[in-house]
């Protein structure tokens, strides 16, 4: 028990005192998902509302086919992109791997069968007037579309926090793409990961909690929205 | 007759069962139409046809004498004409004001004109004051008074109320029949539904009435250009010239 709180008093202490390697850690963790969600954003989401408002033959497929990549392991889909960008594979030649891009491509991955499925369940679950109503009322088909996704915004973001929330906990991808090198692809993941194993128990648990103030935020910009 | 549609051996199917089969229907553009018939009958699957929200399964439908281009991203335009106002209005999420302004945003109108049009039409449906009351916290009667405002708002050549009288109190409906009685004198082709037998002798219009899909009695048939006469003897021809 003692050894808990005092990792504890460390790690607060490390977090407080703005510990450049903590923060150098937690800058890249937050920005590498922050631009994987973006990319996860602009094709999950139309990928969605295509999935969810349009009947086509291979529908059923395409949403099974969701639902098994939302259930992909990390490491799977890091050992498939190792494959890719690594310099025998097909886009070797670019120099990606171990470098955040890598990191971003391989959180998009992860992320967009999320957001895509919850899009589309969102899409599915939405009132039937909303998308006749915008139409009747002389909007386009796009602009149909984006007052469809204005009305159901509270269940885009949710989708959005759900897609963050797995690819800013993940650690395969991070670890595989990334290489987990310090200051320059070490995320807050994977330096758990490293310095449990080195024995410094407080730097981890600092970053772990961390990491656990980061889900907590999310979750109360999420209650505040809905609370709008 | 100034004829604003024209239907031609028309169905429309939904998952492969016939729910409107028409021979042949022509809309004058300056009257107001009564659709009765029982639930079911294919009234808002007629009026969902004529705002162009629903597509037919076989058949011809003009509007302006021109074919409808079913399927062609252009068929917006065509829709910014024809307004449908549903049985149950869905208000967006904002205020009363947001919403009666959201089909003159779409049709890029400066803020100038899009407040006088709001204030307008508010002030028609009776609902001046209302304009920063959150529009999902109004009653049904409110709900469908703001729905009427938006659509009067757009100025468009048909207005089409599905149940516009149906559940609301007597004061609404009265305000609501004046309205829809005034409209088709400012030029506006009005095409209301309703269950109520005694609607279409109070406000006066034509009477189309439909069971199981089909036209059975059209009153006030004109010359219209069809093959076919129009008969209000039941059993009738899939006919009627409005």
């Amino acid at each position: 028990m003692g050894f808990i709180t005092e990792s504890l008093r460390t790690s607060a202490a490390l977090i407080v005192s703005l510990d450049p390697e903590v923060f150098a850690t937690v800058t890249t963790s937050l920005a590498v998902s922050c631009c994987a969600i973006v990319l996860a954003a602009l094709i999950g989401v139309p990928a969605g509302v295509v999935v969810g408002l349009h009947d086509f033959p291979l529908k059923r497929a395409a949403i099974t086919l969701l639902n098994t990549l939302m259930a992909m392991p990390t490491v799977v889909v890091g050992l498939l992109l190792y494959g890719i960008l690594s310099r025998q594979g097909p886009l070797g030649t670019m120099g990606l791997l171990f470098t955040p891009s890598a990191m971003v491509i391989g959180q998009t991955l992860l992320a967009v069968p999320i957001v895509a499925n919850y899009t589309v369940g969102v899409v599915q679950g939405a009132d039937p007037r909303i998308l006749p109503t915008a139409l009747t009322l002389g909007a386009g088909p796009l602009e149909g579309v984006l007052q469809l996704l204005r009305q159901v915004r509270f269940g885009i973001v949710a989708a959005l926090i759900a897609g963050f929330g797995r690819i800013i906990a993940e650690v395969g991808v991070a670890m595989m793409l990334g290489g987990n090198i310090r200051g320059y692809t070490r995320t807050m993941t994977t330096a758990i990961a490293l310095e449990t194993s080195k024995g410094e128990f407080a730097f981890g648990l600092a970053l772990g909690l961390i990491l656990m103030t980061v889900a907590l935020a999310i979750n109360l910009f999420l209650n505040t929205l809905q609370q709008r | 007759m100034n004829s604003i549609y024209c239907i031609n051996e028309l169905t429309v199917a939904f998952g492969g069962r016939t729910v409107l089969d028409l021979h042949r229907l022509v809309i004058d553009g300056s009257r107001l139409h009564i659709l009765t018939g029982a639930n079911g009958a294919g009234k808002s699957t007629l009026l969902n046809l004529l705002a162009f929200l629903t597509p037919p399964a076989s058949g011809e439908i003009m509007f302006d004498n021109a074919p409808v281009p079913w399927g062609s991203p252009s068929l917006f335009r065509l829709r910014r004409q024809a307004t449908l106002m549903h049985q149950f209005p869905y208000l967006f999420t904002g205020s009363v004001q947001e919403n009666v302004a959201y089909g003159l945003r779409v049709r890029g109108m400066t803020a100038t004109e899009q407040r006088q049009r709001i204030a307008e039409a508010l002030a028609q449906t009776g609902l001046t004051g209302f304009e920063r009351r959150n529009a999902l916290k109004l009653s049904g009667g409110e709900v469908r008074r703001v729905a009427m405002a938006r659509a009067l708002a757009l100025r468009p050549r048909v207005l089409l109320l599905d149940e516009p009288l149906a559940n609301v109190d007597y004061e609404t409906a009265l305000l609501l029949e004046e309205l829809i009685t005034s409209l088709p004198q400012q030029g506006i082709c009005v095409i209301m539904t309703t269950h109520e037998p005694n609607h279409a002798e109070r406000l006066g219009g034509r009477t189309i009435h439909l069971v199981s899909g089909r036209i059975v009695q059209a009153d006030g048939a004109a010359e219209g250009p069809g093959p076919e006469a129009v008969s209000p003897v039941v059993p009738p021809p899939r006919s009627a010239v409005v």
